[in-house]
C-alpha cells in the first residue's frame, strides 16, 4: 500500500477516477478482499476531495477542478457513486457527497447559464442521477449522504423537475424535463416523487425526517412549478398526502406535515390549490378531526389549516353546512382551545377572530343557500378578513 | 425499538432534554439516552434533526458515537454511548486540575477537534461540561446542540451561538467566524480547568460579552504554571482568528507534545467519584426513568364532531353510519346551551368533552404548564438543589405530584453550567424570549447562566417593542369582560355582553402574561444577581410559591399585582422610585396638561388630572416607541394601549365621555429628566388634541378626589392593571436593550 501513499497527490484526475470506478465496481462483488477494496476507495474519494475542496490550509487549485470535474463527467463516475452510496465505508460517503455536491456546483469561468454547468450536463445527459440520488432514501446508509446532495441541488428548479415529472420508463431511461415534459399529463404516481410520501411515512425516524425535509424543500423552494405541478395532479398529491402524512402514526410526520401544510396553503403562489382544497369537506372534516388531537402542537399546527378553512370567502356548500352543524360545538371548543398559549399573541387573535367568524355563520344548515351560492356580505366581509389574516401570517 | 432498552437512572438534563441510562439489551451495553419531548417546544424539528444527522456523521473516538434515534409518542430518543465518567467539569468538582491532567485532555480534545474540523464542522460550544470521559479515560466531545456543518469547508458562519464566558470574540461580533472560534473555545477551557472557572466568570454572562471583543484576552498568570501552557493559551486565545493556529498545529505544540496517556485521567474520574460519594453520599436520591402513562382514550363520543359520516381512520373504528344519525345528533347538538362561555358549567363540560385532561400532557389545561413553550424562562422547579455532577446521584428536585414529562424537562442543566444558545430561526412568530436568563433555581454556586438570545438574522423576531400592530382592533369590536373588579360582585351584573370570545379567562390570561412576561424573568433576574446563597434560596422560595399562585390562581395573582401596583402607584415615594417611566410621563402630561389645565382641585396631594381627548386604534401605530420615548398620554395612554388587545376597547368603554383620567403625583425633580426626552411627532399631535379637548367636568375631578390612595373606584381597575401592563413591558424592554447598549 505503501506506493500508493507516496503517488497520491501526483495522482492525475483520469487515475483517480478510473481507479475509483474499478474499485467501486470491485466493491458490488464479494471477492473477499473488500475491506481491503474499501480502503483503498475511502484514500481514492478522500484524495478527490481535497482536490474538488481544498483544505483548511490550502485552497483548491482552479485548474485541477476543472480537469478532474470534467473528467468525473466524461468517464460517467457519478452514477456509480450515488448507485453505490450504501456500500460505500462511513467517511467515503461523506466524502462522496461533498465531491458530488462540488461537481454539481461546478461553474466554468465565466459561464453565464443558469445553473451551473456541470449540473447541467447531467441534467440534460444523466438526469437519472438525481432520481437515483432520491433512491437513497430507500437505505438509511445511504439517506443522510444523498439528501445532503439533493437539498443542495434543489436550488435548481430544474433539479425539482426532473423529480416532478419523473416516469418509469421500461427502457430505464430518465425524463428530458427539457423536451418531454407535457404539464398538463397527469402524472402516474410511479414517479420518484411519490415515493418520497412512503420514505416519510415508512422508514425510521432519521430516514424520514430527512426524506420529509427534501419534500419540503421540493414543494417550497420552486412554487411555481410545484403549484402547477400540484394543480395538475390535486386528487393524487392531496390523497396521498391527507392519508399517509396528516394521519400517519408518526408524530413527528403528522406535526410536520400539517405544518407544512398550513405554509403551502397560504402561500399566494398557491392560491389555487388552496382553494380547491378549502372546497372540500372531507379536507375539512380531516383537519378538524386534528384539531381534537390529544397532542397540543398537532392541535396547534391543524389550527393553522383549520382558519383557512373558516376564512374562505367562497366556502363551499359542503364546508358550510359542516361548519354550521357544529357551530356551537365550535362555539364551546376553541374559546378553551390551546387556552395556555398566552403569549402568542397571532394565535390569540386569530383564535378570537375565529370565534367570531363562526359566529356569524347561521344556525342551522336549512338557512344555508343551495351549492355554489353564496351570500354576497357574507364574501365581503371575509375576504377582507382573510387578507388581514393572510398578511398577519 | 424502544423496547430493546431497559432505562435506568437519570444521569442529567441537557440542553434540550433529560438523558438517562440504560441497558441496551441484545448487547447488555449500556447506553445513554436522551429524552426530548417534541411537544414542549413549537422549535421546527428540523433543529433537532440538524442535531442528529451532524452527530450521526461522526465517527471518531474523540467524539461521542452515536447509536439510534426513533420517536416514542411525542419523545424523541437520542441513544449514545454511555461514559461512565462524568463531564469534565465533574472532575473539576473536587478542585482545580493539575497541569499534567489538563495538557492530556487538551491533546484529547484536539484530536477530536482536528476530525470535526476536518470534516467540517464546527462545535461552537467547546467547554469543560461538554468533554465527557470514559471509565477508562477517554476522552470525547459531546453536546452538539448547536454545532454547525458547513457544506463548504471555506464558508462563515454568523449564528450567536454558544456559551458567553466560552465564546470568541468573533462570534460575539457576529462578524463571520469559522473553526478558529473551537479553538478559542478550547482555550478558555484550559483556563477552566486550570482555575476551576473560566476567566470573567464573576461578571454577568450578558456583560462578558461585551467585555470579550473589547479587552485584551485573558492570560494565564502565576508560577504554578509552566511556560509552555501558558504559551499553549495565549496561542488559543488571540483576538484575531486568522492568527489562531488550527487544531492540526495545536497538536505540535510542546504543551501537547509531552501530554500524558489518557488512562492517566482515571485517577482524576476516581477522585471526583470519591468527592460525590463522601461529600453528597446524604443528598442521593437517585431518580429512575419512568414511562409516563397515558390514557389515549378518545375523545368523547357525545361531544365529536358531527359529519354525517365517518370518522377519519385515527380513530381506527370506522363506523357506518346512517343518514338517521345524523338527525339524532343535530337534536342532540340543539340541546346544548349556547355558547355563552361564561357559564362556568358550561366551560367544564366543554373541557370534560374535550377530553384535554386525557391528552397526554395531562396538565395541558392546567395552567402549570403555561411554559410548555416557553420553558427556556419559567421556573418551573425552584426547588434549590445541590449543585451536582450528571452523575447518578446528587439530583434532587423530587418527584412533583403533576409529574407530566414536561414537568421533568426542567431539572435542567444539572451540572449547573450553561446550555449554550440555540439558534434561533427567524421564522418562528411566538415562543422565543429574546434574552431571557434561563436557569433552574437555587441549583448551583456557579455564577454562569443561561441565557439565550435569538438570532440576528433578519429580524429578531420578538422584540417586545417590535409587537406586531394590534390586528386584535378589528375582530375583537365587543368590549371584552375584562374586569378586574368581577370578585366584588355577582358576575350577572354585568351587563358587558361577553361576546364568545374566552370571556372569563381574559384576567387570567393577562394574569399568566403578568407572570411570564414580568414576574418571572424579574425573578430569574433578581435571582441571578444575587449572590448570597441564602438570599438565593429565600427568592426561590418566593418564586416557587409564586409560579404555584400562576398555576392554580391566575385571576388572583393578577388582582394581586394589580392593588400591589395601585399602592405604589398612590404613594408618590415608591412610584417615583419604582415607577420613573411612569413618573416622568405622568409629569410630562402634568406639565402638557397645564395649557389646558385642569387642577384636580388641588386638593389632596396636589394631583393632576389630565384629560384627554379619545384615542383610538391608530395610536397603536406610536407603540413602538412606547416604553423608549415617553409620550404625553403617560397613563392615559398607556391605558389605551395595553399591547395585549383586550384591555383596550374595555378601557374605552369604561370612561364616561369618552375621556379617560389619570392621577399622578407630581414630582418635580423629575422635571429635569424631561429635556432629555424627545418628543414624537404622534405626541406633538396629540398635543393638539388635547388643547383643543373641552376640560373635564368638575364632577369628574371632585370624583376623582373621593378615589385617592388606597382607595380603589370601580371601572378605575385597569388603570393598575395597566401600570403592571406596562411595568412588565418595560422591564423586558430594558433586559432587551442590555446587550444592545
Amino acid at each position: 500500500m505503501a506506493f500508493l501513499w507516496g503517488r497520491n497527490r501526483q495522482r492525475s484526475a483520469l487515475d483517480l477516477v478510473r481507479s475509483s470506478k474499478e474499485l467501486l465496481l470491485r466493491l458490488t462483488k464479494d471477492d473477499g478482499q473488500l475491506q481491503k477494496t474499501e480502503e483503498e476507495l475511502a484514500r481514492t474519494l478522500s484524495v478527490m476531495k481535497t482536490t474538488l475542496q481544498g483544505s483548511p490550509d490550502t485552497d483548491a487549485q482552479p485548474e485541477q477542478v476543472h480537469q478532474l470535474v470534467s473528467t468525473i463527467l466524461s468517464e460517467s463516475l457519478l452514477p456509480l457513486l450515488v448507485s453505490n452510496m450504501h456500500r460505500l465505508p462511513f467517511e467515503a460517503r461523506k466524502d462522496t457527497q461533498t465531491i458530488v455536491s462540488n461537481v454539481f456546483r461546478f461553474r466554468n469561468a465565466g459561464s453565464t447559464s443558469n445553473e451551473p454547468d456541470a449540473l447541467k450536463e447531467v441534467l440534460r445527459l444523466q438526469p437519472g442521477i438525481i432520481v437515483n440520488l432520491c433512491m437513497g432514501y430507500e437505505k438509511r446508509e445511504s439517506a443522510g449522504a444523498c439528501g445532503g446532495i439533493l437539498k443542495e441541488a434543489l436550488k435548481w428548479d430544474a433539479v425539482a423537475a426532473v423529480i416532478l415529472y419523473d416516469e418509469p420508463f421500461p427502457d430505464g431511461k430518465t425524463i428530458d424535463i427539457y423536451n418531454d415534459v407535457d404539464v398538463s399529463k397527469k402524472s402516474s404516481g410511479n414517479g420518484v416523487f411519490w415515493k418520497f410520501f412512503d420514505w416519510i411515512d415508512k422508514s425510521s425516524f432519521e430516514v424520514s425526517a430527512d426524506a420529509f425535509d427534501c419534500f419540503r424543500v421540493i414543494l417550497t423552494k420552486h412554487k411555481q412549478l410545484v403549484s402547477q405541478y400540484i394543480n395538475t395532479n390535486f386528487d393524487l398529491f392531496f390523497d396521498k398526502y391527507n392519508n399517509m402524512l396528516v394521519k400517519s402514526e408518526s408524530y413527528v410526520t403528522k406535526r410536520q406535515s400539517l405544518k407544512l401544510l398550513g405554509e403551502v396553503l397560504l402561500d399566494r403562489q398557491f392560491y389555487e390549490v388552496m382553494t380547491r382544497y378549502v372546497d372540500s369537506g372531507d379536507n375539512l372534516k380531516l383537519v378538524m378531526w386534528q384539531l381534537r388531537d390529544e397532542r397540543r402542537m398537532v392541535q396547534y399546527e391543524a389550527f393553522h389549516v383549520f382558519k383557512i378553512f373558516a376564512a374562505n370567502p367562497n366556502k363551499s356548500y359542503e364546508v358550510q353546512r359542516f361548519l354550521v352543524m357544529n357551530k356551537q360545538r365550535l362555539l364551546k371548543f376553541l374559546p378553551r382551545f390551546l387556552e395556555d398559549r398566552t403569549d402568542d399573541d397571532q394565535f390569540n387573535d386569530e383564535k378570537a377572530w375565529l370565534v367570531k367568524a363562526i359566529g356569524n355563520l347561521p344556525d342551522s344548515t336549512s338557512a344555508l343557500q343551495p351549492p355554489g351560492a353564496i351570500t354576497p356580505q357574507t364574501a365581503g366581509r371575509s375576504v377582507q378578513q382573510q387578507t388581514g389574516l393572510a398578511q398577519v401570517h | 425499538m424502544a423496547d430493546d432498552y431497559q432505562m435506568l437512572e437519570e444521569l442529567g438534563s441537557g440542553s434540550f432534554g433529560v438523558v438517562y441510562r440504560a441497558l441496551h439489551i441484545p448487547t447488555a451495553e449500556y447506553v445513554a439516552i436522551k429524552h426530548i419531548d417534541l411537544e414542549g417546544s413549537d422549535d421546527d424539528i428540523r433543529e433537532i434533526q440538524q442535531e442528529i444527522s451532524l452527530l450521526a456523521t461522526c465517527n471518531s473516538p474523540y467524539v461521542t458515537s452515536y447509536r439510534a434515534s426513533f420517536v416514542r409518542g411525542t419523545k424523541l430518543w437520542i441513544v449514545m454511548e454511555y461514559l461512565g465518567g462524568g463531564s469534565c467539569l465533574d472532575l473539576l468538582k473536587p478542585g482545580p486540575m493539575e497541569e499534567k491532567y489538563i495538557a492530556v485532555v487538551m491533546k484529547e480534545l484536539l484530536q477530536g477537534l482536528d476530525y470535526l474540523h476536518s470534516t467540517g464542522k464546527i462545535h461552537r460550544d467547546i467547554k469543560a461540561a461538554n468533554i465527557l470521559l470514559s471509565d477508562a479515560g477517554l476522552v470525547k466531545i459531546a453536546d452538539f446542540g448547536v454545532a454547525a456543518q458547513l457544506t463548504n469547508i471555506k464558508s462563515q458562519r454568523l449564528t450567536f451561538v454558544g456559551t458567553p464566558f466560552w465564546m470568541a470574540p468573533e462570534v460575539i461580533q457576529e462578524a463571520g467566524y469559522d473553526f478558529h472560534a473551537d479553538i478559542w473555545s478550547l482555550g478558555i477551557t484550559a483556563m477552566e480547568m486550570a482555575q476551576g472557572e473560566p476567566p470573567r466568570s464573576d461578571i454577568h454572562p450578558m456583560k462578558v460579552l461585551f467585555i470579550i471583543p473589547k479587552e485584551h484576552p485573558p492570560r494565564l498568570e502565576g508560577n504554578r504554571w509552566t511556560k509552555e501552557f501558558k504559551d499553549f493559551i495565549a496561542l488559543c486565545l488571540n483576538k484575531d482568528p486568522e492568527k489562531r493556529p488550527s487544531a492540526k498545529m495545536l497538536l505540535k505544540h510542546a504543551f501537547i507534545k509531552r501530554a500524558g496517556r489518557p488512562d492517566m485521567l482515571r485517577e482524576l474520574v476516581l477522585r471526583a467519584r470519591d468527592f460525590e460519594q463522601n461529600g453528597r453520599a446524604m443528598d442521593r436520591d437517585v431518580r429512575y426513568y419512568e414511562e409516563t402513562l397515558k390514557s389515549m382514550s378518545s375523545a368523547d363520543e357525545e361531544d365529536d364532531w358531527v359529519f354525517d359520516t365517518v370518522r377519519p381512520s385515527k380513530n381506527a373504528t370506522r363506523k357506518a353510519v346512517n343518514t338517521a344519525k345524523h338527525t339524532v345528533k343535530r337534536r342532540k347538538l340543539q340541546r346544548i346551551p349556547s355558547g355563552n362561555a361564561t357559564n362556568v358549567e358550561n366551560a367544564t363540560a366543554a373541557l370534560e368533552a374535550m377530553n384535554l385532561d386525557a391528552a397526554p400532557l395531562g396538565d395541558i389545561t392546567n395552567a402549570s404548564t403555561t411554559g410548555t413553550t416557553r420553558d427556556m424562562s419559567t421556573i418551573r422547579t425552584p426547588k434549590p438543589r445541590i449543585a451536582s455532577s450528571r452523575k447518578v446521584s446528587a439530583i434532587t428536585a423530587r418527584k412533583i405530584s403533576i409529574a407530566s414529562p414536561t414537568s421533568r424537562r426542567v431539572s435542567r442543566n444539572i451540572s449547573s453550567h450553561a446550555p449554550p444558545t440555540r439558534p434561533v430561526s427567524a421564522a418562528h412568530p411566538a415562543s422565543k424570549q429574546p434574552l431571557g436568563p434561563d436557569m433552574s433555581f437555587g441549583n448551583s454556586t456557579s455564577t454562569v447562566r443561561q441565557f439565550k438570545r435569538v438570532s440576528s438574522g433578519p429580524k429578531p423576531t420578538i422584540s417586545p417593542l417590535q409587537q406586531p400592530p394590534q390586528t386584535t382592533s378589528s375582530p375583537i369590536e365587543d368590549p371584552s369582560p375584562f374586569d378586574s373588579d368581577a370578585e366584588n360582585r355577582p358576575p350577572p351584573v354585568h351587563p358587558v355582553v361577553a361576546p364568545p370570545s374566552l370571556p372569563s379567562t381574559k384576567e387570567a390570561i393577562l394574569g399568566r402574561r403578568a407572570f411570564t412576561k414580568a414576574l418571572d424573568p424579574s425573578f430569574q433576574e433578581t435571582h441571578a444577581s444575587t449572590s448570597d446563597q441564602t438570599k438565593r434560596e429565600a427568592l426561590s422560595h418566593v418564586a416557587e410559591a409564586w409560579s404555584n399562585l400562576n398555576a392554580v390562581d391566575p385571576e388572583g395573582e393578577l388582582l394581586l399585582l394589580k392593588s400591589m401596583m395601585d399602592r405604589i402607584q398612590a404613594d408618590p415615594k415608591l412610584a417615583s422610585a419604582l415607577l420613573p417611566a411612569r413618573v416622568v410621563n405622568a409629569q410630562l402630561a402634568s406639565l402638557r396638561g397645564n395649557r389646558s389645565p385642569v387642577k384636580g382641585g388641588g386638593k389632596k396631594s396636589g394631583s393632576v388630572v389630565v384629560m384627554v381627548a379619545e384615542e383610538t386604534a391608530e395610536e397603536t401605530d406610536a407603540e413602538a416607541m412606547q416604553t423608549s420615548t415617553p409620550t404625553k398620554g403617560s397613563n392615559v395612554r398607556t391605558s389605551s394601549t395595553p399591547q395585549q388587545s383586550p384591555s383596550k376597547p374595555q378601557a374605552q368603554q369604561q370612561s364616561p365621555g369618552g375621556a379617560r383620567l389619570v392621577l399622578n403625583p407630581q414630582n418635580p425633580h423629575l422635571q429635569r429628566m424631561r429635556s432629555g426626552q424627545q418628543l414624537s411627532a404622534t405626541t406633538a399631535e396629540k398635543d393638539a388634541k388635547a388643547l383643543s379637548s373641552p376640560p373635564p367636568p368638575p364632577v369628574m375631578a371632585s370624583l376623582l378626589d373621593e378615589k385617592m390612595p388606597g382607595r380603589i373606584e370601580p371601572g378605575l381597575e385597569h388603570v393598575g392593571l395597566l401600570g403592571d401592563v406596562l411595568f412588565g413591558r418595560w422591564a423586558e424592554g430594558l433586559r432587551m436593550r442590555w446587550p444592545v447598549a
